[in-house]
């Protein structure tokens, strides 16, 4: 069954809440990741491991460049895990 | 200037215990943790000793290490944290969150230009290069067999079966973690065990690592009682650590192969045995560290601590002898504990108790309870945490400095595991009694040919 949408917002919003110690509600879809939640190079690279960890799917670094915003990090996820559309 | 050193708060992890009470206390009962090395490790190769002392869980998050830092810090360092933290608790420091995102903290009542970090490693972080080396290679080998799989089944050979079986069975023995961590440097460096403990608590003076096998911790308090006595420090955090369980047994298998560890068809709770004419070697420990707060006695009194021992001297020599054996004449054993002797201003007499390297291999301790005869005869106690824990190589001395600073607290100390008939007419410790412990002893001796002697005394 493919995973409910809601739910992987709510778990990606848990994990860039963990890594950058950010207020919750500074996360949102549009928020930038580097420039808005304030995430430096070494902090990208932990949430890259720490978004691998909780949704057991590897990152390549293409795929990483990619994920600018919020949004970008839920797209991808959700591609991933086959949840589009659902 | 020379100040007094006192030990105020001591932090450890065995496998007897994951925190200084559970660890003490079962020392005081006897206990060992012995258990059949992981059954997987024969799968690449058979190995002579057939136990290890494993480490019990330990729970990283009850000592301020977040999940996130779990995934960026090798263990090694993360028992280094663990111990440094029970260590600043039991010495009565108050540690604030400083920045929540980095996990640092800030340690009040204490000027951390004036506070210096001294850790002992053996292998540093070497569990974590093996990991993120097996990464490295088995992620294309195993892309590798998973097409030689399909390209068998698309042929439709017959052998394809079998062989896809070989393939299957081959990439089930590449263990690797999911990814090649990209904090790899940052785990491996031998100096991350100080750096990283500098860092989680804010401490600017002095921050050293110090790689000499089995001597390393002796070492890093020796040298962190020398920089709180001359001055230039009020306080250190000090002591060694060690992590030695790769998933594949290798760094078992060298210790192994150089026949150095335990062996033969005793029990495991009896193969243990330094001092015994049956010894056969050390038992291979997963792993440990111990971390003392050394303070100026000065300054440690003024903020109402209250001291658990005082180190009194130090010394190291070198063998100059053999990389892997310690030099039979002794010369240098001699000589690392006279001069410890001497620098703590204290004679063979003063000596009420010895904390011994005791290994369990045959010529440590034939060589060690010889120079222990000749300088002492048989007045002083003489105990082996090893009997007890293993050898935990880079925290082995710390763990022991650890063990004769309780002892000096507690005027008693644990008995010598397994010791049925001893090589040497020594005051070896038989029961938990009251005693009068009031210096004492302990050393280490080193592959490479390191030694390293401290003197500590009731305060």
């Amino acid at each position: 069954m493919a995973p409910d949408t809601a739910d992987i917002e709510s778990r990606i919003a848990d994990v860039i809440q963990e890594v950058l110690r950010v207020n919750r509600d500074a996360i949102k879809p549009e928020s930038r990741i580097r420039e808005d939640l304030g995430a430096d190079s070494l902090d990208t690279v932990t949430l890259l491991m720490a978004l691998e960890d909780a949704f057991k799917e590897s990152i390549s670094d293409e795929d990483a460049e990619g994920l600018v915003t919020v949004a970008d990090v839920v797209t991808f996820v959700k591609a991933r895990a086959g949840a589009q559309g659902a | 200037m020379s100040r007094r050193v006192a030990v105020t708060g001591i932090g450890v992890i065995a496998p007897t215990g994951a925190d200084t009470d559970s660890f003490w206390s079962s020392c005081l009962r006897g206990e060992t943790r012995v258990a059949g090395i992981p059954a997987h490790w024969r799968r690449y190769a058979e190995f002579a000793s057939p136990v290890w002392a494993p480490l019990p869980d330990i729970d990283f998050g009850r000592y301020g290490i977040s999940r996130i830092e779990r995934m960026q810090l090798d263990k090694a360092t993360m028992l280094a944290l663990s111990a440094s933290r029970q260590a600043l608790d039991a010495a009565g420091f108050v540690c604030r969150v400083k920045d929540e995102k980095k996990g640092t903290c800030s340690v009040e009542s204490l000027d951390p230009q004036r506070a210096g970090v001294f850790m002992g490693t053996g292998v540093g972080g070497l569990t974590s290069l093996i990991a993120a080396e097996a990464n490295h290679v088995f992620t294309p080998l195993k892309s590798s067999l998973q097409q030689m799989r399909q390209a068998g089944a698309e042929a439709g050979d017959a052998a394809a079966g079998p062989i896809g079986d070989i393939a299957d069975g081959m990439s089930d023995m590449m263990i690797m973690p999911p990814r090649f961590n990209p904090f790899i440097v940052s785990m491996i460096m031998p100096n991350a065990c100080s750096a990283a403990t500098g860092i989680k608590y804010s401490l600017h003076g002095p921050n050293t690592s110090y790689c000499c096998a089995c001597a390393a911790g002796t070492v890093a308090l020796g040298q962190a009682f020398r920089a709180v006595r001359a001055g230039g420090i009020d306080m250190a955090l000090a002591g060694g650590v060690e992590y030695l369980a790769d998933d594949f047994g290798g760094i078992f298998r060298g210790f192994d192969i150089a026949k150095t560890l335990v062996r033969g068809e005793l029990p495991p709770e009896r193969i243990n045995r330094p001092f015994d004419t049956r010894r056969s070697g050390f038992l291979f420990s997963e792993g440990g560290a111990a971390v003392l707060i050394l303070e100026a006695l000065d300054t440690a009194l003024a903020r109402g601590a209250e001291p658990i021992a005082e180190i009194r001297g130090y010394a190291e020599t070198f063998d100059g002898h053999n990389i892997m054996m310690l030099d039979p004449r002794a010369t240098q054993i001699t000589r690392v504990i006279r001069e410890a002797l001497a620098d703590a201003s204290v004679g063979g007499d003063d000596i009420d108790y010895v904390n011994a390297h005791a290994t369990g291999t045959t010529l440590n301790d034939q060589v060690e309870s010889g120079v222990l005869a000749e300088l002492f005869g048989d007045r002083p106690l003489v105990n082996a945490t090893k009997s007890l824990i293993g050898h935990t190589i880079g925290a082995a001395g710390a763990i022991e400095a650890a063990v004769t600073a309780l002892s000096i607290r507690d005027q008693t100390t644990h008995v010598c595991r397994n010791l049925e008939e001893p090589i040497a007419d020594l005051s070896f410790v038989r029961s938990v009694e009251q005693r009068p412990i009031r210096t004492a002893l302990t050393h280490s001796f080193a592959f490479g040919g390191h030694n390293a002697a401290l003197v500590l005394s009731a305060c």
